[in-house]
């Protein structure tokens, strides 16, 4: 409280000192008989000019600064995706053609301000306008831009109309959270809908199956409203339960009426449920993604709540994941994870930041750990509290490692909507298709 | 014109100071509460940042400041951390660099520099100011409310924005946030219209469209920016009103909360961030523009040179304006857009860079061979230019849909949007309020104290935003609470720590500003009617503010206002006033 209080006094003193300062000053001008806030001297032009050219050379200096330690080694190194490589090589072009327009232009201005600072005996050049140099700046930054454009639409191009080949890999945006789902033999995802997503079914998958749980759940739902509601209801029909709470039990009740029969009309295809559903039958929902080395795969997303972005940054592959519409993109990895922590600069980078990881980790009492370098799939829409931590870890290996991996996992893991087992590795050749 | 009957009535304290239809007053308090406005928009950036800057560190000023609620024992909470986020993008954006900084200086400058004696609809005007007023107090207010101010971002993209269940802000929060942006856009809109008829019925005999000053022709383009792009903000703000209170479906299909799936089907998101972003682009000009024509003005001014290309600024504001309407697209290209369409939005988005470049270089030619007077306005503009380039380069690369895929909604676009037109804006901002300080409050602000302020915050604006970059090369998404969950962005808690330094002096270097404004408010010397030597009409009239502007006749206008350093002529300047010489060419 005491030191609150002095800070405050503090503060105060400074500012009356600072207005009497001030007063002291405009006294003193006005009786030098100066406009002291109109007109600056001659050695104050000089001062602000020169700090102008100061300025601007420790302005580039920083940027070198930060390009020579942060710029060739940003912490994504080379792209692992066969597209990336493409975005790569058109970033660096662009580098080469904005960072000479950036110095350059900088320089002119700070140079120009720097040169000609005002003197009274001096007179600036008269000169309003010359159309032939407005012409050459608008035409030459055309021709840049038109090589740009033209680059950069190829490229665009060529990611974005190369997207229904590889083998299909759902991932499933939630708060916050991700689940993956692989298509399996046929390659092809087995049907969801909202509608069907449960806590037993978090994808909303629909099977014969399926659907029956879910009408058991809503009917059990349901039933539990309905007796809650009853039993709190004295003899004149008035409910002993708070209002709000009464308003909110009926309004779900409702919805899940609505629900249900929704799903009898839409979904629930008496006749066909077998054959219009089985797709989903060799689907398997897994905890991590495992990508197979120059396999082209082909993402699907969708979100069970709010709009989020899958972002790949290693793979230069991002999406959103949209509430309400399927998106997808297209990557093809091509380094695995062993390769990629392998690479000397990918080593030298991570001894690093063990070094700073586990600093951190002594600082705030948490154990040390040794961290290695992964892929990963991260969030990268706002989607609120949990936005900051929505990780998945993306493994690339080679076909063997990933058979291995399916062989491996544990019965939850591989376990199939159908509940059957699939030996994947036989099949293998099949799904690339 | 004649208006001479109605400036010699006697007005009481409210109708001068509170309920004002004079133009120069409601300019006084649009810069007033947009400077308090200002005041909250930074200070939350500075909030914001220690999290980022030292996220394991505990800040008991975070609980005095915010509450408990926010920051318990002074550990920032999450929810807030987003609410001050979009906080600070909203009031910024909005109540300061567009109510704040087209409110200030159209009203000054408008009826000043067009030779007019008001707006054309005084009413209107003080209608909007205290619309605007209205809006301010509702959005500051959310931050006082126990579940905290709208989270979902300055874009508030549904449907996060329309459950209180994805997030507490968007219950009461948001709801507040809806109205004050309602209020805010009825504001803006009849500011628009007010200004757009003030520049096309109200200039002055001789004023035609080619002597207007830069400023003019800024303000003008702006207001029809705004009043053709607003509304379409007003209709998604009033969908997303019934998105959430009345059980539509504009925005949401295919929805799970934790209590089972939603009835609301057939909508979509997607529709919500075309709406917005039919305004959210053409907003970046609605902010850029006056700064820019403001720094025409001044760097012509302090340079004592003319305004290099006159008509070709004029052509590429035009041309900056057009294009503004039809490149929305591009920050959409990750939302499961047709690739060809990305690809058309790629076009038209990269040929803004070619009227931007030109404006640049037409900055730069103006101060070549200049002779340049270091006031803060003239560095302020300076800056602005500099931050104009250093920003407008690298949006070449976000412009280009095939790089956005790697570079989207990183700390590469926070960097770049922040540079390009937070910086430029704010900055052209402080030149104007420098430079026009003379004919808002007829007293001079103290240089020295300007200058200092100037090289803070150049210095420590650059500082924050140019690290940016490189976090968003390394791949670090925007609106990360914390960015130590992911051991391959350690490598970066350095630079963080630097950019809250940098934001730390930069927020309390401003200081220095409030307290040059104020004091000069009350205690400056008193200003010369023209201080700065400057051509345009606005220094014709007295020091000391008259209701109709000028006592007697409005001047007749005979040139271009950029008549520096002709030769020929004795001064350095000629105003627009004075006649043609005797075979003079006009320019």
């Amino acid at each position: 409280m005491e030191i609150k209080f002095i800070i405050i006094i503090t503060v105060a003193l400074f500012f009356i000192a600072l207005v009497q300062l001030m007063k002291i000053y405009d006294l003193a001008a006005k009786v030098r008989g100066e406009k002291s806030q109109e007109k600056l001297s001659r050695s104050e032009n000089l001062l602000m000019a020169n700090l102008m050219l100061v300025f601007m050379v420790a302005f580039f200096g920083f940027i070198i600064w930060l390009i020579s330690k942060y710029g060739s080694n940003s912490g994504l190194y080379q792209a692992a995706s066969a597209h990336g490589k493409d975005i790569d090589e058109l970033l660096m072009i662009n580098w080469y053609i904005i960072l000479p327009v950036f110095f350059i232009t900088n320089a002119l201005l700070f140079g120009f301000s720097w040169k000609y600072y005002y003197r009274e005996e001096r007179k600036a050049l008269y000169y309003p306008h010359n159309n032939k140099l407005e012409a050459v700046w608008t035409i030459v930054p055309a021709i840049a831009l038109a090589f740009i454009v033209i680059y950069g639409l190829m490229t665009w191009n060529k990611i974005m109309y190369n997207q229904e080949k590889g083998e299909v890999v759902e991932v499933y945006a939630y708060q916050f959270g991700w689940i993956v789902r692989y298509s399996g033999v046929d390659n092809t995802l087995g049907k969801a809908d909202y509608k069907m997503v449960s806590s037993s079914n978090p994808l909303g998958v629909i099977t014969s199956k399926t659907i029956q749980d879910t009408y058991v759940e809503i009917d059990q739902r349901v039933n539990d409203i309905d007796s809650i509601l009853s039993s709190n209801i004295n003899a004149d029909g008035e409910y002993l339960l708070p209002e709000k709470k009464v308003d909110k039990l009926q309004e779900e009740f409702d919805r899940l009426k609505r629900r249900k029969y929704r799903i009898e009309a839409s979904i629930d295809r008496k006749d066909n449920n077998s054959t219009a559903y089985e797709s989903s039958n060799d689907d398997i929902v897994v905890q991590e993604i495992h990508l197979v080395k120059d396999q082209p795969y082909t993402f699907k997303f969708r979100s069970k709540d709010v709009i989020h972005c899958p972002w790949f940054p290693h793979f230069r592959a991002q999406i959103n994941a949209v509430p309400g519409m399927e998106t997808s993109f297209a990557l093809t990895p091509t380094i695995t994870t062993k390769e990629m922590r392998s690479d000397p600069d990918v080593q030298q980078h991570w001894e690093n930041i063990n070094v700073i990881h586990n600093e951190r980790k002594r600082r705030i009492g948490e154990p040390e750990e040794r961290v290695l370098f992964d892929y990963v799939l991260m969030c990268n829409k706002i989607c609120g509290a949990g936005h900051s931590n929505m990780q998945l870890k993306v493994i690339v290996e080679t076909q063997q490692e990933f058979n291995q991996w399916i062989e491996n996992n544990g019965d939850k893991k591989r376990l199939t909507f159908s509940g059957q087992e699939v030996n994947w590795s036989k099949t293998k050749s099949q799904a690339s298709l | 014109m004649s208006h001479d009957t109605h400036h010699h009535h006697k007005e009481s304290f409210i109708t001068k100071y509170i309920f004002s239809q004079d133009h120069k007053m409601i300019a006084r308090q649009y810069l007033i509460t947009a400077i308090f406005m200002g005041a909250i928009g930074i200070a939350l950036s500075a909030l914001f940042r220690l999290k980022l800057g030292w996220p394991d560190d505990k800040f008991p000023i975070l609980e005095s400041i915010l509450g408990s609620d926010a920051a318990p024992e002074g550990l920032l909470d999450s929810n807030w951390y987003l609410g001050l986020v979009t906080l600070h993008g909203t009031i910024m954006v909005f109540f300061v660099l567009t109510g704040g900084l087209s409110g200030t200086f159209s009203n000054l400058l408008i009826p000043l520099q067009v030779g007019a004696r008001d707006m054309a609809s005084g009413l209107l005007n003080m209608i909007s100011y205290w619309l605007f007023f209205l809006s301010s107090v509702l959005m500051a207010s959310s931050l006082f409310i126990e579940t905290g101010p709208a989270m979902a971002g300055w874009t508030v993209y549904p449907p996060l924005s329309v459950l209180a269940e994805f997030q507490p802000g968007s219950g009461l929060g948001m709801t507040l946030w809806l109205l004050s942006m309602t209020v805010f856009i009825a504001s803006s809109l009849l500011g628009g219209i007010n200004y757009i008829v003030t520049i096309l019925n109200l200039r002055t005999k001789g004023m035609s469209m080619t002597r207007l000053p830069l400023t003019i022709w800024a303000f003008f383009i702006t207001a029809i920016l705004g009043v053709l792009s607003f509304p379409v903000l007003l209709s998604a703000a009033v969908l997303l009103l019934m998105d959430r209170g009345f059980g539509t479906s504009f925005y949401m299909s295919d929805i799970v909360t934790s209590s089972g799936a939603l009835d609301a089907t057939g909508g979509s998101p997607i529709l919500y961030e075309h709406l917005f972003w039919f305004l959210g682009h053409p907003e970046v000009y609605i902010i850029l523009l006056p700064a820019l024509g403001m720094t025409s003005e001044i760097i012509s001014t302090c340079s004592r040179k003319p305004i290099f290309g006159y008509r070709a600024m004029i052509g590429s504001m035009l041309a900056i304006g057009f294009l503004s309407f039809i490149v929305w697209g591009h920050h959409m290209f990750l939302t499961g857009m047709n690739p060809f369409l990305g690809g058309v939005f790629t076009f038209t988005t990269l040929l803004i860079a070619i009227p931007s470049a030109v404006k640049a270089f037409n900055f730069i030619t103006t101060i070549w061979r200049g002779n340049v007077m270091m006031t803060p306005a003239m560095m302020f503009c300076i800056g602005a230019v500099s931050t104009f380039i250093s920003g407008g380069v690298t949006g070449i690369i976000l412009a280009d849909s095939a790089l956005d895929i790697s570079q989207h909604d990183t700390y590469f676009v926070v960097g770049h949007f922040h540079i390009v037109m937070g910086m430029t804006a704010i900055l052209g901002m402080f030149a104007g309020i420098y430079h026009y300080f003379p004919k808002l409050f007829s007293k001079m602000m103290n240089m020295r104290m300007g200058m200092a302020h100037f090289w803070v915050t150049i210095v420590c604006g650059y500082g924050v935003f140019l690290p940016m970059h490189f976090l968003g090369e390394g791949g670090l998404p925007r609106r990360y609470y914390e960015n130590t969950n992911f051991p391959m962005f350690d490598h970066f808690l350095d630079l963080n720590i630097l950019i809250s330094i940098f934001a730390s002096v930069g927020v309390l270097a401003q200081v220095i500003f409030f307290f040059n404004f104020f004091y000069s408010i009350f205690r400056g010397p008193r200003a010369s009617q023209n201080p700065w030597n400057a051509n345009s009409l606005e220094w014709t009239t007295p020091v000391e503010h008259v209701h109709g502007n000028w006592i007697g006749e409005i001047p007749t206008v005979y040139r271009w206002p950029y008549d520096y350093s002709k030769p020929g002529k004795e001064n350095d300047f000629v105003p627009q006033n004075i006649p043609l010489d005797d075979n003079e060419e006009e320019h």
